[in-house]
């Protein structure tokens, strides 16, 4: 089940890729667009937002399985092993209760907007149910992992991650 | 009784932030009690209305594309090339070859939207080299964890997307803001550089071979990539050809040209940078995520007018506002990173400062150099981190050296203050 889970993290997360060249290609659209009329996509704008949207939430999963997801280690770093354990499962179950909550109204969401016929009022006239998906997907794929990376914690599997040598964060 | 509450809210946001629970999450939560205890709303579709509108929002695309751009220059060889190209240069100059670390991360700020980038792609060239030169650890390590935070300050810069989409400001606008600023700040750090080494000339080792000036020339065209690159991004931006999001694409295929031409462009490298650059934007996008909840349930709550209400009543000056703001973002980014910071605060803060009749690009670019400050004061620094992966030196040794560049800052703010033309006057005289 683990494994299975985490093979869908990492599709999910492949697609957030293939979404980050659409998100490139829809810009350049944009762009090329003004001189070849004939490239021009009707509400690229749209497009690249609705595929940058997409992007971030199916990459959620696997970037929280990375260990990559932002927290403030200040304090829990600084606790006994057991200490932090405790910690740490309680980081968890609050995150998967707040995961869980947003994957519950992001299905709501695209439920509303099927059943409402809510239209992108941009040039596109996209059907809002359709990118919102990749929301839906996303936020539950979060809450999956989180409930997965709760189990390894209890577990045992998932102690306490020593800082990596060498590979720099790359982050701001 | 509704100031308890507030109270009440900011102290469960920090203990909770401060457990451990993972940053974007956080504000969720906290927002979602806020607007539970605030109004009579339904929370939860309120929460993904926002957090949608936020995430396909097309003045934030240019950010996933800058930080692939980052990515995919991390993994060339123009960090090396810049040294060949710059070295022959500053031989002559007092302080030498450390000044690759300052001119090199000028350059690379220029391509690059971040400062742990640019502290860690210039930083795996120079370190070395420096080293094997004879140069003193301390003084190189100490240039390097400064100009890195130039990544922020000189555009493309993340840190001035996120504060555009938040404090809605023209992200061109302030791209083109914070050229001067950047520019001054790197001479200030040369300077400095260039007193450490006429105070202590028997630390600096001998110059390299002197090259005629042919030679040096001909060495400089291993320049001609980034300066390009430089040109057509913020080349585009200046002249009003592309928005900031269209500058983003351009560079991405930008550096996929210079990867391409450079031989490092593999199966290998183009799926590591776009799987890294993926995260990394996903990383920071739930950040803003629960940002963008929280700056609703802040606004239910009246906590950014009451607090713009009191700060007013105070008659501050505005040097005094800057002041305390300033000493205060300077305790929060020893907590926190700075997207984190800057996000939290924006919500809650824009209407004081619009009251106060700041500028709202100057504001940025202010911002922008405090939450530089930050990348190198412990015990959370991203700088500081980065360089002690690279080192392998203790972060208060890397943190005590950058100490003289970190008071730098603070008067190249002093400087934005009194010469408010310096964020001004590039902006004016944009084309579009």
């Amino acid at each position: 089940m683990r494994n299975f889970l985490d093979r869908l993290f990492e599709v999910t997360g492949y697609l957030a890729g293939l979404f980050m060249i659409g998100t490139l290609l829809a810009v350049l659209s944009s762009i090329f667009g003004r001189f070849i009329p004939a490239l021009d996509l009707q509400g690229a704008d749209a497009y690249a937002g609705y595929c940058m949207a997409a992007s971030a939430f199916l990459a959620l999963a696997t970037t929280l399985r990375r260990g990559e997801h932002i927290r403030v280690t200040l304090i829990i770093n600084r606790l006994s092993p057991a200490a932090y354990r405790w910690l740490d499962m309680f980081c968890h179950l609050l995150a998967l209760a707040v995961s869980t909550t947003l994957a519950w109204y992001s299905i709501r969401l695209v439920r509303q907007s099927l059943a409402f016929n809510d239209v992108s009022t941009g040039l596109d006239a996209t059907p809002l149910w359709i990118p919102q998906i990749g929301m839906a997907v996303g936020t539950t794929m979060l809450a999956l992992a989180f409930a997965v990376d709760l189990v390894d914690v209890i577990s045992g599997v998932k102690v306490r991650e020593e800082p990596k040598d060498g590979e720099p964060a790359h982050i701001e | 009784m509704e100031l308890y509450i507030t109270a009440f809210l900011i102290l469960a946001l920090f203990a909770i932030l401060g457990s451990g629970v993972w940053i974007g999450l956080s504000l969720a939560g906290v927002a979602w009690i806020g607007m539970e205890l605030f109004t009579n709303r339904p929370v939860g579709d309120s929460m993904v209305i926002t957090i949608w509108g936020s995430a396909s929002s097309w003045t934030l695309t240019a950010l996933p594309l800058f930080i692939w751009m980052g990515e995919i220059l991390f993994r060339t060889k123009l960090s090396e090339d810049m040294f060949k190209g710059l070295a022959p240069w500053l031989d002559k100059i007092p302080g030498r070859l450390l000044h690759t670390n300052i001119i090199g991360c000028t350059i690379f700020a220029a391509v690059s939207g971040s400062s742990a980038a640019t502290c860690a792609t210039i930083g795996k060239m120079t370190l070395p080299e420096l080293k094997r030169r004879g140069y003193p650890d301390d003084i190189s390590i100490g240039t390097l964890a400064g100009a890195g935070t130039l990544g922020l300050l000189i555009p493309p810069s993340i840190i001035m997307i996120v504060y555009g989409v938040m404090a809605n400001v023209s992200i061109a606008k302030l791209f083109i803001a914070g050229v001067l600023p950047g520019i001054i700040l790197a001479g200030l750090f040369m300077a400095y550089t260039i007193g450490w080494a006429l105070k202590n000339p028997e630390k600096v080792p001998p110059a390299d071979q002197s090259m005629s000036f042919t030679q040096k020339l001909y060495e400089s065209r291993h320049l001609i990539p980034v300066v390009s690159l430089i040109v057509a991004v913020l080349g585009s931006i200046y002249t009003g050809i592309a928005t900031a999001t269209e500058a983003a694409a351009l560079g991405v295929v930008g550096s996929l040209i210079i990867a391409a031409v450079q031989g490092d462009l593999t199966r290998k490298t183009f799926s590591e940078s776009l799987a890294g650059g993926t995260r990394l934007y996903c990383m920071i996008a739930l950040i803003l995520f629960g940002a963008s909840f929280l700056t609703l349930s802040m606004g239910y709550i009246g906590l950014p007018r009451h607090l713009a209400e009191w700060i007013i009543g105070l008659h501050l000056s505005p040097l005094a506002l800057i002041v305390v703001l300033m000493v205060f973002f300077i305790i929060l980014g020893c907590f926190l990173d700075g997207i984190s910071m800057v996000v939290l605060t924006m919500g809650v803060l824009l209407p004081t400062i619009e009251a106060m009749g700041f500028d709202l690009v100057w504001f940025g670019i202010f911002i922008v150099l405090v939450v530089e400050m930050a990348q190198v004061t412990p015990p959370v620094g991203f700088n500081l981190f980065v360089l002690q992966g690279m080192t392998k030196k203790d972060i208060t040794y890397i943190a005590k050296h950058a100490f003289p560049l970190f008071l730098l800052m603070i008067v190249m703010v002093l400087l934005m203050y009194f010469v408010p033309e310096i964020t001004s006057w590039l902006p004016r005289h944009m084309e579009g």
